[in-house]
C-alpha cells in the first residue's frame, strides 16, 4: 500500500500531471487520483486501445511485446504503461 | 259551410281508413242497390260494386234522406263509374257496410297482391346462362355513324410497260421541268369548311395513385445500448491493492513512466521552430514588394457638396463591399454666417466613382455624428447641430448602392429614383436623395449639438429606469446620444405606447402625411420622438456637471443563439412595438457603466442607471470615478475589438489606455506630442496596433508590442488640413481599408499592408500580458508613491521635532575638502611605493 502511495506522489510531483489511473487487465480502475466518472471513461476507453496496441506489436513480432504508449492530443498527452497484470495512465499537460 | 265541418269531421273522427267510409244502409236502399244484407251480399262475398250514376241519381232523387248523402261529394269527385260496397258483416269499421272512397283502395280490396310464393327448388340444375337477346337503346345508331364505309367502289388503276419492252434496258433522259405543266395544289377560296365541331374522347386519368411496399427487416440489432461500467467494491480494492503483484508493477512502471513526463517537460518534440519563425509573411508575397507603410488607395471628394465643409464622422457600410458615408459639416465660419444656408448632406461614396456620390441623405441640420443600425444596415441614425435625433431608412436605395460595385453592371432602377427630379434631366447624373424619415421632437431633444451616437446591441435593451433587460426581437432598437448639454439620453425608434400620448398629439401623429418619397418605417416617431430617460452627470466634488464629448459602452454578448435561428429575419422597424418593462426579463450581469470624455478633458465613469433619490424621484447616480488626463477636448473613448476592458482614449496633446475596473488612473499614457491628437482607433485585426491622427495631417501607427513611447510609423503630411477622422474596415481576409478624413471635405482610403494586419502569433496574448504588466506597474507606482509620501511625512516630522544642526560655512566644507585631498595623496604615494612604481612629482618650483 505504502509503495503504490510513494510511486503515486513521485509521479504526482512532475510537473503538469494532471491524473494518475492504475488498471486492472480487465478494465476495471483500482486507483485513482481524477473523479469517478472521467476515471471509469479513461479506464475503459483505454483498456480497448491497449488491448488493440498490444495485439498490433504482436501480430507484427510474436517476440515482441508493448512497453509504452503515449498519445499527443492539442490539450494534453496521455501516457500508458502496461504490464502483466495491470497498467498505469498518466495524464500531463505539457507546458509550452 | 258549418255542413261541411261537421261532414270533415265525422269523416276524419272515425277510427278508420281514410279511404274507406263506413255508412248504414237502410234496406230501401239495399233493395235499390241490390245489396241486401245476407242475401246478395254476405260474408264469403261482400264486394259489390255499384254504378255511380246510379248514386248520383240516388242522391238526386231523395237528397239529404239518401244514405249516400254525406259521400255525395266524393262520389261526384269518384274519377271511375264503379264504387265498390263492401258489407262488413263484423261491424269492422262501426256499420254494416262501408263505401271505397278511391279508385287505389278498391284495386287493393279487389285484388290484393298476392304473396310471395317461396321459389320451390325441385331440382337444382346448373344452367349455364343463356345468351340473353340484346336490345337495342340506341348505340347502334351512333356506331354506324361513326363507322366508316366505302361510299363508293375503289377504283382501280394498273399500269404497266408495253409488253415489247419487257426486258430491254431502259435509257433514262432528262427532261427540262418547264415543259411540263404542272398542275399544283392550291387552295381553293371558294370552298372552304370550317370544322365547328369535332368529336373528340378523354379519359379522365386519376392523378393519385396509391402503392405499397413491404420491407424486410433482414439484418436484425439494436439501435443502442446501455451500460453501466463495472466497478470494484471498496473491499475489493483494498484487497487488490495489498498484493504484491500490484507492488511489483509499480516498481517496474514507474521509472518509464517518469523519463516520459520528464522528456515532455524538456522539450516539445512537434515543435517546428524554423516555421514559427516565420510568424506573418506567408508565402506568396516573397516576389513582390511588400509595402511596410499605408498606401492611398483611393481618394474621394466632391466638388458640389463638400466645398468649404469639413468631415465630421465616416463610416464604412458594414455590409456593403465599398460603400463609405461622410457626414459634412459647415465649418465655423460658415456657421455664423447665416444667409449661407445650405443643405446639409451625407454623402455616400463608393470605390467605383470617386468623384460623385452615390446617395445623399438630407439632413435637417448638420450632422456631426452618425451611426448604422448593427442589425439592419438601412437604418441610420444622426445626432444634429441643433440636437435632434434624425432617422434615415434607405432600404429603397440600396439596390443602388449594390449596383455600382466594381465589375457588375451598372443598372439604374428607375423605379426607386427619387420622384423629385424632372422628367427631363439626365437621370444618371443626379444623385437620389433620401429625405429623413423622423426627427426628434425639438423640445425634448439636447440642447447642444450631439456629438456621439451609438446603438444598443441587439443582445439587450434598456427599460425607462435604465434597467437592462431582455431583448425579445434580437435586433437593436434603442439609441443612445450625448451631447455637451451634460446630458446623455437613450432613445428607443419603437411605435411607444400610444396611450402615454394625449389627444392631441395622437390626433397629431395620425394626421401627418409623410412626404411622397420617404418611407414611413418611422412614421410614428416623427417629430414627437422623446426619449426614454436622461443621464445627467454631476459632477463628484463641486457641484455642476461634466460635459460629454464621446462616450462607450460594454457590449454585452449573451448567448442569444437559443432565441434566434440562423438566418437573420431583420424585422420591420415600423412594426415593433414598445413592449412593457413588466413583461421582460431583467438581465443581471450587462455591464451599465459608460466611459466617457468630456469638454475638459476629463474621463469619467459612471452608470446609467437611475436611482432613487430620497424624494423617491428617479434621479442618476454620482459618477463612480473621474479623471483629469487630457487636458482639452477629448475626441475618442473606443474600446478595443479584442478586449472587453481596455480602453483607448485620446484628446488634446497625448491619449491613454485604460483597463475598466482599474480605477487609479490609465494602464499607459503616452507622452505628450507636439500636435494635438485628434483622433484615435484601435486597429481591426491586431490587438496590438493602433492609429492616431493629429492636427498638422499626420497619422501615427502604434504598435504596442514593438514599440511603446513612440510610434512604429508615421505618415506625415497624409492631408493638408486636420485630420477629423480615422475608421478601419476589414473588407476581406486580403484587404483592410483605413479611411481617413480631414477638415477639407476629403476621404482618404489606405490600404493597410500585410504586416500590419496580420497578427502576429499569439499576439492577443501577449498583448494581454502586456496590459496586465502595465497594470501592475500602475498599481505598484501608487502604491509606492503612496509610501513616498507617507516617507515625507515623517521625515518632516522627524525635522521638526529635532533640532536645528549648524549649517557648515562654505569656508568650513573647503578645508574638509583640502584635507581629504591631501590624504589620499599620502595614500597614493604609498602605494606606488610599494609597488616599486614611485616617481617623484615634478616639483613646480624647480624650473
Amino acid at each position: 500500500m505504502a509503495e503504490v502511495e510513494e510511486t503515486l506522489k513521485r509521479i504526482q510531483s512532475q510537473n503538469g500531471v494532471q491524473g494518475i489511473i492504475i488498471v486492472n487487465t480487465e478494465g476495471i480502475p483500482i486507483k485513482t487520483t481524477l473523479d469517478n466518472a472521467s476515471t471509469v471513461q479513461y479506464a475503459g476507453l483505454i483498456h480497448q486501445l491497449v488491448m488493440k496496441a498490444r495485439s498490433t506489436v504482436r501480430d507484427i513480432d510474436p517476440q515482441n511485446d508493448l512497453t509504452f504508449l503515449r498519445i499527443r492530443s492539442k490539450k494534453n498527452e496521455i501516457m500508458i504503461a502496461p504490464d502483466k497484470d495491470y497498467f498505469l495512465i498518466v495524464i500531463q499537460n505539457p507546458s509550452d | 259551410m258549418v255542413k261541411d265541418l261537421k261532414q270533415y269531421w265525422e269523416l276524419s273522427n272515425q277510427d278508420h281508413p281514410e279511404d274507406i267510409f263506413p255508412m248504414v244502409l237502410t234496406s230501401a236502399t239495399q233493395e235499390l242497390f241490390d245489396c241486401v244484407a245476407d242475401e246478395d251480399v254476405t260474408g264469403e262475398s261482400p264486394y259489390k260494386l255499384l254504378e255511380k250514376d246510379d248514386i248520383i241519381q240516388d242522391i238526386k232523387t231523395r237528397a239529404a234522406v239518401s244514405d249516400f248523402s254525406p259521400v255525395k261529394q266524393i262520389v261526384l269527385d269518384y274519377p271511375e263509374d264503379e264504387l265498390l260496397l263492401v258489407y262488413d258483416r263484423d261491424f269492422t269499421y262501426g256499420q254494416s257496410f262501408y263505401l271505397v272512397l278511391t279508385p287505389d283502395a278498391k284495386d287493393r280490396i279487389l285484388n290484393p297482391p298476392k304473396p310471395e310464393t317461396p321459389e320451390v327448388f325441385e331440382k337444382e340444375v346448373v344452367k349455364t346462362p343463356e345468351p340473353k337477346p340484346w336490345i337495342s337503346f340506341g348505340s347502334d345508331k351512333e356506331i354506324d355513324e361513326e363507322a366508316f364505309k366505302e361510299s363508293r367502289e375503289k377504283l382501280l388503276y394498273k399500269f404497266s410497260r408495253v409488253r415489247r419492252k419487257f426486258g430491254v434496258p431502259v435509257c433514262f433522259s432528262d427532261r427540262n421541268t418547264a415543259d411540263y405543266l404542272e398542275c399544283a395544289s392550291y387552295q381553293d377560296s371558294r370552298f372552304s369548311i370550317k370544322q365547328m365541331q369535332r368529336d373528340c374522347g378523354m379519359q379522365a386519368v386519376p392523378r393519385l395513385q396509391s402503392s405499397s411496399a413491404q420491407t424486410q427487416w433482414k439484418f436484425q440489432k439494436n439501435i443502442f445500448t446501455q451500460y453501466t461500467p463495472r466497478e470494484l467494491s471498496v473491499e475489493e480494492k483494498e484487497n487488490i491493492l495489498q498484493l504484491e503483484s500490484l507492488k511489483t508493477f509499480c516498481n517496474s512502471v514507474t521509472p518509464r513512466v517518469l523519463q516520459a513526463l520528464q522528456q515532455e517537460g524538456i522539450m516539445n518534440v512537434f515543435f517546428d521552430d524554423w516555421k514559427a519563425l516565420g510568424t506573418a509573411t506567408e508565402d506568396g508575397d516573397w516576389a513582390g514588394k511588400v509595402s511596410e507603410g499605408l498606401m492611398l488607395y483611393q481618394a474621394f471628394t466632391d466638388q458640389k457638396y463638400t466645398k468649404d465643409k469639413k468631415i465630421c464622422s465616416v463610416n464604412w457600410h458594414p455590409t456593403i463591399y465599398g460603400v463609405i458615408a461622410v457626414a459634412l459639416t459647415a465649418k465655423k465660419e460658415d456657421q455664423l454666417n447665416e444667409s449661407a444656408v445650405r443643405a446639409s448632406f451625407i454623402l455616400f461614396y463608393t470605390f467605383s466613382d470617386p468623384s460623385n456620390p452615390q446617395l445623399l441623405l438630407e439632413c435637417p441640420d448638420d450632422i456631426f455624428a452618425f451611426e448604422f443600425c448593427p442589425s439592419d444596415p438601412n437604418i441610420i441614425v444622426g445626432g444634429c447641430i441643433n440636437g435632434q435625433v434624425v432617422l434615415w431608412d434607405i432600404s429603397a436605395h440600396v439596390t443602388g448602392l449594390q449596383g455600382t460595385q466594381p465589375g457588375k453592371k451598372v443598372s439604374v432602377n428607375t423605379d426607386t429614383c427619387d420622384f423629385h427630379q424632372d422628367l427631363d434631366d439626365n437621370k444618371e447624373n443626379k444623385t437620389p436623395i433620401v429625405r429623413y424619415c423622423a426627427v426628434s421632437a425639438l423640445d425634448s431633444s439636447h440642447k447642444a449639438p450631439i456629438t456621439d451616437v451609438q446603438w444598443l446591441p441587439a443582445t439587450f435593451e434598456v427599460t425607462r429606469t435604465g434597467l437592462p433587460v431582455e431583448n425579445m426581437y434580437n435586433v437593436s432598437t434603442q439609441v443612445v446620444t450625448c451631447s455637451p448639454d451634460c446630458t446623455i439620453m437613450f432613445w428607443d425608434v419603437r411605435v411607444s405606447n400610444l396611450l402615454s400620448h394625449s389627444a392631441s398629439e395622437r390626433r397629431q401623429i395620425m394626421d401627418q402625411k409623410t412626404p411622397y418619397s420617404v418611407p414611413d418605417t418611422f412614421k410614428h416617431l416623427d417629430r414627437t420622438w422623446k426619449p426614454l430617460f436622461r443621464v445627467s452627470l454631476p459632477k463628484i466634488d463641486t457641484s455642476g456637471e461634466y460635459a460629454p464629448l464621446k462616450f462607450n459602452m460594454e457590449h454585452y454578448t449573451c448567448n442569444a443563439n437559443e432565441n434566434g435561428d440562423s438566418s437573420k429575419v431583420i424585422p420591420d422597424y415600423s412594426q415593433l412595438i414598445l413592449p412593457s418593462a413588466k413583461t421582460l426579463k431583467a438581465l443581471e450581469d450587462v455591464n451599465t457603466k459608460l466611459y466617457i470624455g468630456t469638454e475638459d478633458g476629463e474621463i469619467i465613469y459612471i452608470d446609467w442607471k437611475l436611482g432613487k433619490d430620497d424624494s423617491g424621484r428617479l434621479q442618476s447616480a454620482k459618477p463612480l470615478h473621474c479623471f483629469s488626463i487630457h487636458h482639452w477636448l477629448v475626441n475618442t473613448v473606443q474600446r478595443s475589438p479584442f478586449f472587453k476592458d481596455i480602453i483607448l482614449t485620446a484628446g488634446s496633446w497625448n491619449f491613454a489606455i485604460w483597463k475598466e475596473g482599474v480605477m487609479d488612473g490609465p494602464i499607459l499614457l503616452s507622452a505628450s506630442s507636439e500636435q494635438v491628437c485628434t483622433v484615435g482607433c484601435w486597429s481591426l485585426s491586431r490587438p496590438a496596433v493602433f492609429f492616431i491622427g493629429k492636427e498638422d495631417g499626420s497619422i501615427e501607427v502604434w504598435n504596442l508590442l514593438e514599440k511603446t513611447n513612440e510610434p512604429v510609423q508615421v505618415h506625415s503630411h497624409v492631408t493638408n488640413a486636420k485630420i477629423t477622422c480615422i475608421k478601419p474596415w476589414a473588407a476581406s481576409s486580403k484587404q483592410h481599408f483605413l479611411a481617413v478624413t480631414d477638415d477639407l471635405g476629403m476621404v482618404r482610403v489606405f490600404e493597410i499592408p500585410k504586416t500590419l494586419y496580420v497578427p502576429s502569433r499569439s499576439e492577443s496574448l501577449n498583448v494581454k500580458k502586456y496590459f496586465e504588466l502595465e497594470e501592475d506597474r500602475l498599481k505598484d507606482l501608487l502604491r509606492r508613491e503612496e509610501l513616498w509620501e507617507k516617507q515625507k511625512e515623517t521625515e518632516g516630522l522627524k525635522k521638526r521635532t529635532e533640532p536645528d544642526k549648524p549649517v557648515t560655512s562654505l569656508v568650513e566644507n573647503e578645508e574638509a575638502n583640502v584635507k581629504e585631498y591631501n590624504d589620499y595623496l599620502m595614500l597614493e604615494e604609498n602605494v606606488l611605493k610599494g609597488m616599486g612604481l614611485w616617481r617623484a612629482p615634478a616639483d613646480t618650483q624647480d624650473t
